[in-house]
This record gives structure tokens, sequence and C-alpha cells, in this order.
């Protein structure tokens, strides 16, 4: 059986002025997999994430996502196409409930607009009750479903975590991407992120995680990538990976300091 | 046009680009320093006019001390507006901000209409009425007291950031905010001292417009919005692009109004540094929001 | 049975509440205040759309009078001008100014924060020009005057007893359509735009199209209460269009709670109340006030004055109900 691949990129490049962030990145991912991407800081992976999500345009090369190349679909396009993010600065809606957070997901699986919704025509209703229903099931997923009518910003940051995470697969994606999700968590929050990120999987998502804490990562993921200085410099099984020369010359490079 | 005009239509632009030079300085140091754009910038150059106006005439008192005087209230209602108005509003966001100083623009014209006067007025010319005959083109000698005032305060500003010890610290802070508290210069001063000055700044251009241009308490909004635009076409980059911006805009505008063509009269003056306005927002579009999203 | 009780008293204060604004144009109850009511009524209006760009998509304007003078002069030109009949001037001019809001919505709103709010105030202010300056349609300075009131048959709207009811009439439904938005799933993308624009686009929200959309809205809207305004008055001059009028549009928005639907009403009310009524009494001191009223308001309850009373409301109706709970 060939396995199947979620998203590709060959050639990947991306530069600032005269600074290259990400150096001809060529990237597979499987799909069904938890991928890590690690690497010391300012090696480029949260570059890459804007890459992939379209935040910036692609200075040069290919990214395909389903087979499909992706380099002129704008970003907000590629939430319903099945790619979506969260970021590490989390990025929550302060102005909204937990619950209505997590509704906002679900704009890419709806479709009425302002017409329906001045004159709460039939569409609206149905599709506004089928909205609050699924983000009550999203809520429920993370365990924030007591929450609900919380303000967003309320929540200590670890939940805020979990509702970005919830707000994400809200959108019913194929791929996620989590920028940092482990920073500033405590133990017990980390364990239970890893459990999500696991359950994630099993609904047949693929996640991908730019993140820094080594026995997470190495707990978790099936396949790490790691780049430095925005080039990829080795991949492989978290056990592969912990043996690489190179990888460890450029950690130690950085932990000297 | 004949050289004659084309001369006189220079220095007219050159004198009101002058003003937006003082009025672009002025945004642009505020804008480095703290990252408020201030809605009151223009408002500064109406109190200038009208208070040096009201002390002449009202209060007697002679050119000079009069002019003194008007620039030291105008500098302390723009150290009021700070300490009143933007310091107490603490981690407010930019709508807030923009909201502020709308609100304090609003106040500070309100008060003038009520307490300065309400009529146009025009001050007495520092030099007599006299014109000067320079390559055929007949110059109020009052716009050469602009010139040279915006010349010297370009200078003294110049000076200023370059060489004191408060002018290095008002640049360090605009660089980085962060470091420089860390070394023990308080952005909150810092932001205080730029109000101050761009509110002087202001002053400065309206007591030397007003001999030349009736003004009246409604006369900020534009010269407020034509000294945002020489900011603009500075990017809000360095006072010295901001002053060329000025001066650009004057001359844009006057040559413009004397090509008068089609219904396009003289009426439609302000209009056209409207219109460079919007073009300049749009060109520049792509820049001013990454500094937006820097900022 | 508890529900029930308290739904009907909702239902009755609603009914209430209507019952009394219909009475407000007779003469035996507040008549004298009824020219107040329509221009309260239409500045709500304005309010509201500037409330849904502002509050809720956090996209300033501060030229917002420039859509309700649009409204205000096409409706005029149309009807006095080229006698086209009032109903349909009003369309047309909606329809003129909403192209317009969407066609400069896509250049505009490249721009952020600061800039957007220079380039409103600049684009309100060329529009303040024209109306001037093209003196041929608009009548200059002076104005037109003679503009034909608005009529179903032969009914003719030409008192301001009739006016009342037909402002409010579009008043109510411009709030109801605009609570339905708030609460939807378009509501949702514009309050997640104010909240974060990048954390919008993740999620699939069109981020440029919604502000474009919502700009057209709210200039619908003001063009509406503009042609309003000039059936009624019978009369357009620039005056009530220029850069102070979108700053006092603001003041009522930031009254209201820039936030909130209803506090519209709230914005316009106080606003209009202070300039008509109170003010005007000592001379021109309004300015000077809205002034007052904009920084205060922005320092010390950012989220308007009409939220902040409606907050403190409902703190002491808690209050009251957990010690009529307690046995």
């Amino acid at each position: 059986m060939t396995k199947s691949i979620i998203l590709e990129t060959r050639g990947l490049s991306k530069t600032f002025g005269g600074l290259v962030a990400v150096n001809k990145v060529d990237l597979t991912l499987e799909a069904g997999k938890i991928t890590a991407i690690i690497g010391p800081n300012g090696a480029g992976k949260t570059t890459l994430f804007n890459l992939i999500t379209g935040v910036y345009p692609v200075s040069s090369g290919e990214i395909f996502f389903q087979g499909a190349l992706l380099n002129n679909v704008p970003a907000y396009k590629r939430a319903s196409l099945g790619i979506v993010r969260t970021y590490q600065h989390i990025h929550l809606f302060g102005n909204m409930t937990v619950l209505e957070n997590v509704m906002s997901g679900r704009h890419p699986r709806s479709s009425y607009g302002f017409f329906e919704a001045a004159f709460r025509l039939p569409k609206a209703r149905r599709e506004e009750e089928a909205i609050s229903l699924n983000a009550i099931k999203y809520l429920n997923l993370v365990g924030l479903g007591t929450y609900a009518e919380h303000d967003a910003m309320s929540l200590p940051l670890g939940q805020q975590k979990l509702l970005a995470i919830a707000r994400a697969l809200a959108t019913e994606p194929r791929l996620i991407l989590l920028d940092e999700p482990g920073a500033g968590l405590n133990t017990l929050e980390k364990r239970q992120l890893s459990d999500l990120m696991r359950s994630i999987r099993e609904m047949g998502i693929s996640v991908v995680l730019v993140e820094h804490d080594m026995p997470l990562v190495m707990g978790i993921a099936e396949w790490v990538i790691v780049l430095d200085s925005g080039h990829k410099i080795a991949e492989g099984t978290p056990v592969q990976i912990q043996k690489n020369e190179r990888v460890i010359a450029a950690y130690l490079g950085e932990e000297v300091e | 046009m004949s050289s004659a005009q084309f001369v006189q239509y220079l220095i007219a632009g050159i004198t009101s680009g002058s003003v937006y030079a003082l009025v672009g300085l002025g945004f642009t140091i505020i804008y480095a320093v703290s990252k408020i754009i201030n809605f009151a910038q223009g408002e500064f150059v109406m109190l200038g006019g009208l208070l040096s106006f009201t002390l002449i005439h009202s209060a007697g008192l002679p050119l000079i001390p009069a002019l003194i005087l008007s620039v030291i209230v105008a500098a302390a209602i723009g150290a009021a507006m700070y300490l009143l108005a933007i310091r107490p509003a603490k981690k407010a966001s930019v709508v807030s901000l923009i909201i502020i100083t709308i609100g304090a623009a609003t106040f500070i014209r309100g008060m003038a209409g009520q307490e300065l006067t309400k009529a146009f007025v025009r001050s007495p010319s520092f030099s007599g009425e006299q014109s000067i005959s320079f390559l055929g083109a007949h110059i109020d000698p009052q716009a050469l007291w602009i010139i040279g005032a915006m010349v010297l305060v370009t200078i003294i500003v110049h000076l200023f950031l370059t060489y004191t010890m408060v002018g290095k610290a008002l640049k360090a802070c605009a660089i980085n905010p962060v470091a420089s508290s860390l070394v023990g210069i308080n952005p909150k001063t810092m932001a205080l001292i730029a109000f101050v000055l761009a509110s002087a700044l202001g002053g400065i251009g309206g007591i030397v417009l007003a001999p030349l241009t009736p003004m009246s308490y409604q006369s900020g909004v534009m010269l407020g919005l034509k000294g945002f635009v020489a900011a603009a076409i500075g990017g809000f980059a360095s006072p010295i692009a901001a002053v060329f911006g000025g001066l650009l805009l004057g001359i844009v505008e006057n040559f413009a109004v004397a090509a008068n063509w089609g219904p396009f009269t003289s009426s439609y003056k302000d209009a056209i540094a409207l219109v460079v306005l919007l073009l300049i927002l749009l060109v520049r579009s792509g820049k001013l929001a990454e500094e937006e999203r820097a900022g | 049975m508890l529900a029930s009780l308290k739904r009907n008293w909702s239902y009755l204060a609603i009914t209430g509440v209507i019952a009394f604004f219909m009475l407000i144009p007779f003469d035996w109850f507040l008549g004298q205040y009824t020219t107040l009511m329509i221009f309260i009524g239409i500045y709500t209006i304005v309010t509201v759309g500037l409330c849904l760009l502002m509050g809720y998509t956090g996209q300033v304007s501060l030229g917002q009078a420039a859509f309700f003078g649009m409204g205000a002069y096409i409706s005029a030109i149309l009807s006095k001008t080229y006698g086209v009949n009032p109903w349909l001037a009003m369309l047309i001019a909606a329809i003129m100014t909403g192209a317009f809001a969407y066609i400069i919505g896509y250049p505009i709103f490249r721009l952020k924060g600061n800039y957007l709010a220079m380039a409103t105030l600049g684009l309100g202010l060329i529009m303040w020009i024209l109306f001037t300056e093209l003196s041929q349609f608009t009548g200059g300075p002076d104005g037109m005057s003679g503009i034909p009131s608005l009529s179903i048959g032969g009914f003719v709207f030409d008192s301001s007893f009739r006016c009342y009811f037909l402002v409010w009439l579009f008043c109510l439904v411009v709030l109801l359509i605009s609570q339905n938005i708030v609460r939807s799933r378009t509501g949702r993308a514009l309050r997640a735009i104010h909240g974060s624009e990048a954390a919008s686009e993740s999620i699939g929200i069109n981020v440029n199209q919604f502000k474009v959309k919502i700009l057209t809205l709210s200039a619908v809207y003001a063009s509406l209460a503009g042609s309003l305004f000039v059936h009624y008055l019978r009369f357009v001059s620039p005056q009530p269009f220029d850069f102070l009028a979108s700053v006092k549009l603001v003041v009522m928005a930031v009254i209201g709670g820039l936030a909130s639907v209803w506090g519209a009403i709230f914005g316009a009310g106080a606003t209009r109340v202070l300039s008509d009524e109170l003010l005007l009494r000592f001379g021109q001191w309004d300015i000077v006030v809205y002034g007052l009223i904009l920084v205060l308001v922005m320092i010390f309850m950012p989220e308007g004055l009409f939220v902040k009373l409606k907050e403190l409301y409902e703190r002491f109706r808690f209050r009251y109900r957990r010690r009529e709970a307690q046995p």
C-alpha cells in the first residue's frame, strides 16, 4: 500500500530583504501522523508555518496540499481546504465568550451571509443551530464544556491554548499546525496536551507541531524534522534524531550560549 | 506660464509648504516617540495664530512678547493634553487613542472659538505690507518670515536631536523604547517632551502664518491634515523627510491651482492636498501596514 | 411557571416602550419634542452603522458624515432637479452610496488603524468640498430648498407628526436587522476581525471582504438616513455633513457603546438633546463638551457610557435577585 501524502514542499524558500529565513526546504508529510518540527531559535520553523498557511507569500518553491498546488491560494481559503493552525501567541478573540470562539471556527463549514442573517431566514436559523451543536462538541473534546459562557480571556493560559485548538478543530481540518502548543504549560497540562494530540490524530487529522520541549516532542511525535538556519538538516524517527550528530551539533551550538 | 509667474507660484508653494513642514515635523516627532498619530496637531497651528492675534489686539502686547507668549501657551496646552488625556489612557487601543486625540482636538477647537474669537482674523505683518520684488515676482515679506522661521526651526530641532542629551534620549526612545527604559530613559517623560515640542512647532507655524492667511478656530483640521500629508510623504521616517514632504505638498498644491484646468478652480485647493493624501496612503499602504504591525 | 411569568413581563415591557414611542408625537403628551425625536431617529440610523463598523469590526471611520451627505444630496437632486419620485430617489441614493463605499472599500482597507482613520477623514472632507463647490448641482454653501416630501398615494409625509412614524419605522427596521446581523455567523466574523485579523484568516474568514461589506452596509444606512433627513426638512446644505458632523457621529457611537446596537438610540438621543436643548441656550459650548466626552469616555469606560450603565444595572439586579433567593 502506498502511503498517502498530506503535504509536500519542494525547494521552498522565503527571504526577507537579504535574510533567508527558509532555504530550499523539501518536506513530505505523511497523512495521519504526528510530525514535529524542531530546531534552534531562528531556524525558520514559524516562517515555515506562515508559508504553509499563506500568511507570507512564497519567495520560491512549491507547496502541495493533498497533491494540489497551494502557492497562490489566499490564506483565508486554506481553512476550507483543510489546513488550520494555532499561534504561539494564541490570538483568541477576546471580545467573545469561550463558546463563540469555537463557533467562529465553524465559519468555513457554514455559508449563510449578510442577507440571511439580517432577516433570520430559515437557512440562517438552521445553520446557526448546527454551528452551536458542533461548537459544543469540540469544546467538550478539549474539556472546556463547562466554561462555554465565560469570557475567553478569563481562562488561564493552559485552557486558552486548548480553546485555540478547539477553535481550529471546529474548522474540520485535514491538517492542523500547532505553533509551540506546550510553551508555558505545566507538566500536567502538557500531559493533557499530548493526550489531546493523540485523539486528534485518531480522528484522522494529521498533526504538525513546532515545539521546543524535547521530552514532549520525543514522547509524541512519530516523525521529526530538524531545521537549522532555514535548512532542513535531518529527519527521522525520534530515536534516529536523538542520535544524529548534525542535530546534536546544531543544538549544542545553541545551548553553549 | 511666464518665468515671473513661475517664481511667484513656487514661492507661494514654499511658503505654505513651510507651515505644513512645521506641522509634519510635529507629527513625526510624536509618532516616533510614542507611536501615536496626534489628530490634534493642526489645532496648535490654529492656536498659535489666534493666540498671537488676541494677545496683540485684545491684550495690546508688543509683537515679540506676544509671539513668545503664544508659543509658550501652545506648548503648555500640548503638555496638558498629554498629561490629562493621553497618559491616563493606559494600554488604550489604537482606536481609543485616535478617538482621544480627536476629542482633544475638538475640545481645543471649541475652547478657541469660545474664548478667543469666532471670526476670521489676520495678525499684523511682522515687517510691513510692502511687497518685495524678486525675479519679477511680488513677494509678501511675511512669506520670507514664514520660510525663515521654518528653516531656523528645522535647524534647531536637528541640532537639538543630535547634540543635546534630551534630544539623544528622544531618538533612543524612538528607536527602542524597551532598551532605552533599561538605561534609565523614561518613555513617558520622552512622550511628554515630544508633545511639548510638537505643539510649540505647531504654534510657531500658526504665529508666522496668521499675518499672511486669515485664520479661524476651524482652520486647524485642514492644516493638521496637510501636516499629516507632509509627514506621510516623508514616511514618518525622519524629521527632515517630513520637512521636504511639506515643501513638496505646498509646491504641488500651488501649481495645481495655477494650472487651473477645467472646472477645478482655486476653491479645490484643499481637495488637491486630500487627493495627495489618499494617493500617498494607498501607494505606501504595504509599508505602512508593516509599520503598524511592528508598532 | 416562573419562566412564563418572566417572559410575559418582558413582553409587557416591550409593549410599554413601543406604546410610549407611539404616543410621543401627540400634543397632549410630548408633542413639542417631535422634531427632536425625528432627528434622534435619523441619527440613530447613521450611528448604528458606525457602531457595526467601529465597535464590532474595529475599523475607524472619521468620514461617516460623507455617506450621510451623499444620501441627502443624491435624494435631493434627483427628486427636486430631475423630478424623480422621492422613494425611488431614496433607493437610487442608497444604491449609489453603497456602490461608492464598496468601490473605495477595497483600496482603503489596505490601510489599518491611524492611516485608515486619516484616509476616511480625508474622504469625508473631499465629499464636503464637493457638496460646497459643485454649486450648479448642490446649490453651494446656501444649499437647496423645495425638496419634495415622501408620500404614499395621497398621503404626504409633510408634517413632523407624520414623519415621526416614518423615521422611527425605518429606525426600528435598521436596529432589528443590525441586531440579527450581530448575533449571526456574520456578526461573529466581524467581531473576530476586531479580535485578531491573523486568527480570523486562519479559520477561513475573508477579512477584507467582510470589512468592505460592513462599510457598504453602514454607508447604506447613512444614505437612507440622509434621504429621510432631506425629505423631512425639504432643505439641504453642506453644513450638517462637515468634519464636525463626522466627529459628532463618533461621539454618538462612543456614548452609546461602540459594540452595542441599541445603545445607538441612547448615544444619538443624548447628543441631540445636548446640542438642541441644553447647550444651545448657553452659546455653542457643545463642541467643547463633545471633545470632553470623547476623551473621558475613552479613558474611563472605553466600552461606552450606555454599556457601562447597563452593566451596573445588571450587577445591581443580580445582587438583588440573590438576596431574594436567600431564605
